[in-house]
């Protein structure tokens, strides 16, 4: 009965795992090299103490912290090796407390035992989930395109494998779960499989998180083997994730808190007071309906930056362009619309509020995930902006990909939002707004290859480049960036904003990217470490990669070098990002200023 | 439209250890029985499909043990149950004689919003022992205490020989979806633009 999660073979899954491989390559343990170069970076921010912390990828803090106390609960496995034997027996949350047992039912089929008939739980672990491997054959053709397009072409909506429950194989080799229920055991929700068939499941979740409650304590994490079972309770609805995807604890939280807020955007947070009036209250006919809102937030999980960020990112475009867009869309919400956004996919053309009150990068990651059909108006709720009721949004698509979303609290303003989007419609037509939105889509955005040499005296633009404006040290084009740069993520932080650069050789193949994203993700939760850090900077070699991520006041850089880059020209590189992005704001951050909007 | 969706109704096993709970269970879901005594330590679940007038329900089965340990689910256990099952041995005076304590604990920790009505259903169980030779608790008897609680539907059943035990579930069901409370419509506030600009201006001017 031995389970280590570092023991597992990474066989066919590298397109998970590898790219938090632990141990493989070195780590930099010369902080002061850093140290000595780091100010030279600080071309327009001012940072005079730089303390360097060089990630140590053996630890992965995963505590749990209740009612202050923090500790944590590591019990062997959470899936048996045998009919026979069951959750509870074999896990140490259960030992501890020997009082609650989920017993019996191992040998039924219809038996809520995730223990029973399961092979072994390395049987789990060098499987890789098939949808995954699906996705690889999706993706194989996206080689020298802008992979963040594709991705979106490529997800089907919807909710896969239904027929699914909890004693399918194929159902327990699935890499990452997510389950809704009611505080009373009821299913509501479930990524994978039939709720009805998991009733069973979801009372066994309900009696562990009830379980822990009535101890006045809160569960937070259960670790089993490769499996961290991750909980989040938000009055009477329990929400759990089981992962085998090696995401940082603090992250598959996060996507919780997330997939909460989808909830909440759906239906507003005064659910709650139905479960409290009636405890048997059913919401699942009241999500009837959503499944493809919440697989199109699953899919952002793996690709969109935005879900650990917590910042969202805009098209970029000509300034003139970003400025007629505005310009429409600052005439029609003086009519009582509260905030109108012109969007592409789930990027930012233009946003404008009536409201002193900025849009939360949640509430857009959220709202554009629910956003689907040609023309729409519906009652949604924007989780941070106000829990607790609904407004209404009217949605109307340009074309494939380009919308434009217009809030109001009025549900009799249907017609009157028509009107206000043909009116948009025709000045975004006559100044050539939806073909520079076209354009940007396929050429537009920051690529590595151009990185510009500095210093340059020249004001920069990411349109109308000449040929001289690009870097002669994008030596040969299809190898990254200067100095072994593959990619790289700027998050300004007072913005809320950030940029990324396209995906270019050698990161095109879509496990490449969802690797490199994970890479990041880990890397910005252990930054943000509330034990350990905040971290200043971090430099990190591994088997694929060299990630430097460097944290000020006024923003975060995440960049991807080659695993055989120099620490101090990747440095260098660094600071050159930092004034390219700089160099071209205009065009790829919606900025404050003016009246527009209050930032 | 509302009414044809499926719908899951949770069912609570409750009496003293050993009287048969966990052997009725898997002898309604698996059509099973085993002599070997396996003590529920805090709680089982067991899912059950039926069709019941053109419609497709879902049983979830919570089985309990009779130990006290297992009040550590407290109230949580108890939340939102659609329908609560008594089982006694007909041949232990003590089983039949604690169904009055099991019923009030039900009635205390969930709370139903009319616990007048709230469904039971009664089962004597173990009525195949010794021939019936050994039976203490008389139909007659248990009858009339399921008449003075509120004519509580009663089953004689053996979990052994699936005697009944098929027919007592049916009711059991049946009385679960009896007490599915009307809809309510879902309406929750819409966003007051006006209405907050006022509050917030007013309370601006000092
Ligand atoms: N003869 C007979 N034995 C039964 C019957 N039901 C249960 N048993 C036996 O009684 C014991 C206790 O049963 P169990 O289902 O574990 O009781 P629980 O504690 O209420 O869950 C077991 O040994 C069963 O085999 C029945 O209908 N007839
Ligand atoms: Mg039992």
């Amino acid at each position: 009965m031995t389970s280590n999660a570092s023991s597992s073979s990474f066989s066919d899954e590298d397109e998970e795992s590898a790219g938090q491989k632990p141990k493989t390559g070195s780590i930099d343990y010369s902080p002061d090299a850093i140290e000595n170069q780091l100010p030279s970076i600080a071309l327009n921010t001012s940072i005079d103490e730089e303390k360097v912390s060089v990630a140590d990828d053996h630890h992965e803090p995963v505590t749990e912290i209740a009612r202050g106390s923090s500790r944590e609960i590591e019990p062997e496995r959470l899936i048996s090796s045998t009919g026979e034997s069951n959750l509870s027996t074999e896990t140490g949350v259960w030992r501890n407390s020997s009082k609650v047992e989920v017993d019996g039912a191992t040998s039924s089929p219809c038996s809520s035992g995730y223990a029973g008939e399961m092979g072994t739980s390395s049987g789990t672990a060098s499987t890789s989930g098939a949808d995954d491997i699906q996705e690889l054959r999706n993706n194989s053709s996206s080689v020298g395109n802008d992979g963040e397009v594709l991705h979106s072409a490529q997800w089907v909506p919807g909710k896969r494998h239904v027929d699914e429950d909890d004693t399918c194989m194929s159902w327990r080799e699935r890499k990452k779960h997510f389950f809704v229920l009611s505080h009373s055991g009821k299913p509501i929700f479930s990524r994978y499989g039939n709720e009805h068939k998991l009733a069973g499941f979801s009372a066994t979740l309900q009696a562990i998180i009830s379980f822990v409650k009535d101890g006045g304590d809160r569960i937070h994490l259960i670790r089993a083997g490769k499996h961290q079972v991750v909980f989040l309770v938000k009055g009477p609805i329990y929400l759990v994730c089981i992962s085998c995807t090696e995401e940082p604890y603090e992250s598959l939280r996060g996507q919780l808190e997330l997939l909460y807020g989808q909830m909440v955007l759906i239906l507003t947070e005064s659910v709650s007071r139905y479960f409290e009036k009636n405890p048997k209250f059913d919401m699942t006919p009241l999500l009837g309906g959503t499944d493809a809102v919440f697989s199109s937030l699953f899919h952002a999980f793996s690709w969109n930056p935005a879900s650990f960020l917590h910042a969202y990112t805009c098209l970029p475009l000509p300034c003139a362009t970003r400025q007629a867009a505005a310009a429409i869309l600052q005439d029609v919400s003086d009519s009582g619309v509260i905030y109108s956004m012109l969007m592409c996919k789930y990027k930012v053309v233009s946003l404008v509020g009536a409201q002193k009150a900025p849009l939360h990068p949640d509430d857009m990651l959220l709202l554009a995930n629910f956003v689907m059909t040609s023309e729409s108006f519906s009652p949604i709720c924007l989780p941070r902006y106000n829990a607790m009721a609904f407004l209404h949004a009217y949605v109307h698509y340009f074309d494939d990909d380009t919308y434009l979303v217009l809030l109001t609290s009025n549900s009799d303003a249907f017609f009157h939002l028509k009107d206000c989007r043909i009116q948009i419609e025709n000045v975004l037509v006559k100044s050539n707004v939806l073909s520079d939105i076209q354009r940007s889509l396929l050429e537009g955005g920051m690529r590595v290859e151009n990185l510009p040499l500095y210093p340059s005296t020249r004001y920069g633009s990411l349109f109308h480049n000449e040929p001289s404006d690009r870097s002669q040290e994008s030596l040969q084009p299809g190898i990254g960036g200067p100095d072994g740069l593959w990619h790289f993520i700027y998050r300004s932080m007072n913005l809320d904003q950030y940029v990324s650069s396209k995906f270019s050789s050698p990161i095109t193949t879509h496990q490449h990217q969802k690797r490199l994203y994970r890479a990041y993700q880990k890397l910005y939760a252990s930054m943000h470490d509330k034990e350990t850090g905040p971290h200043k900077t971090q430099f990190k070699r591994d088997g694929n990669y060299v990630l430097l991520c460097w944290v000020t006041t006024d923003f975060e850089l995440y960049a991807a070098f080659d695993p055989l880059a120099d620490k101090g020209s990747a440095i260098r590189i660094c600071n050159r990002v930092c004034q390219w992005v700089k160099d071209v704001e205009n065009e790829i951050f919606l900025l404050g200023g003016g009246s527009t909007f209050a930032w | 439209m509302a009414s044809r969706r499926r719908m899951l109704l949770k069912v609570i096993i409750l009496g003293d250890s050993g009287v048969g709970k966990t052997s009725l269970m898997n002898q309604y879901v698996n059509r099973k029985f085993s002599n070997q005594y396996k003590a529920t330590i805090g709680a089982d679940f067991l899912t059950k499909e039926i069709q019941f007038e053109d419609r497709l329900f879902t049983l979830q089965i919570w089985d309990t043990a009779g130990q006290e340990r297992f009040q550590s689910l407290g109230v949580a256990f108890y939340r939102g149950a659609d329908c609560c099952v008594l089982v006694h041995d007909v041949n232990v005076m003590k089983s039949f004689e604690s169904l009055s304590n099991w019923r009030e604990e039900f009635l205390i920790q969930a709370s139903p919003s009319d616990p007048e009505n709230f469904p039971f259903v009664v089962l004597g169980n173990k009525i195949d022992v010794d021939g019936g030779n050994s039976r203490v608790v008389s139909e007659k008897k248990a009858k009339a205490w399921c008449a003075s609680k509120g004519n509580i539907p009663y089953f004689e059943t053996s979990a052994k020989e699936g005697f009944n035990v098929e027919a007592a579930f049916e009711c059991i069901a049946k009385n679960a979806l009896k007490n599915e409370p009307e809809e309510e419509m879902y309406i929750p506030d819409t966003i007051d633009v006006a209405r907050e600009r006022q509050q917030k201006s007013s309370g601006c001017e000092c």
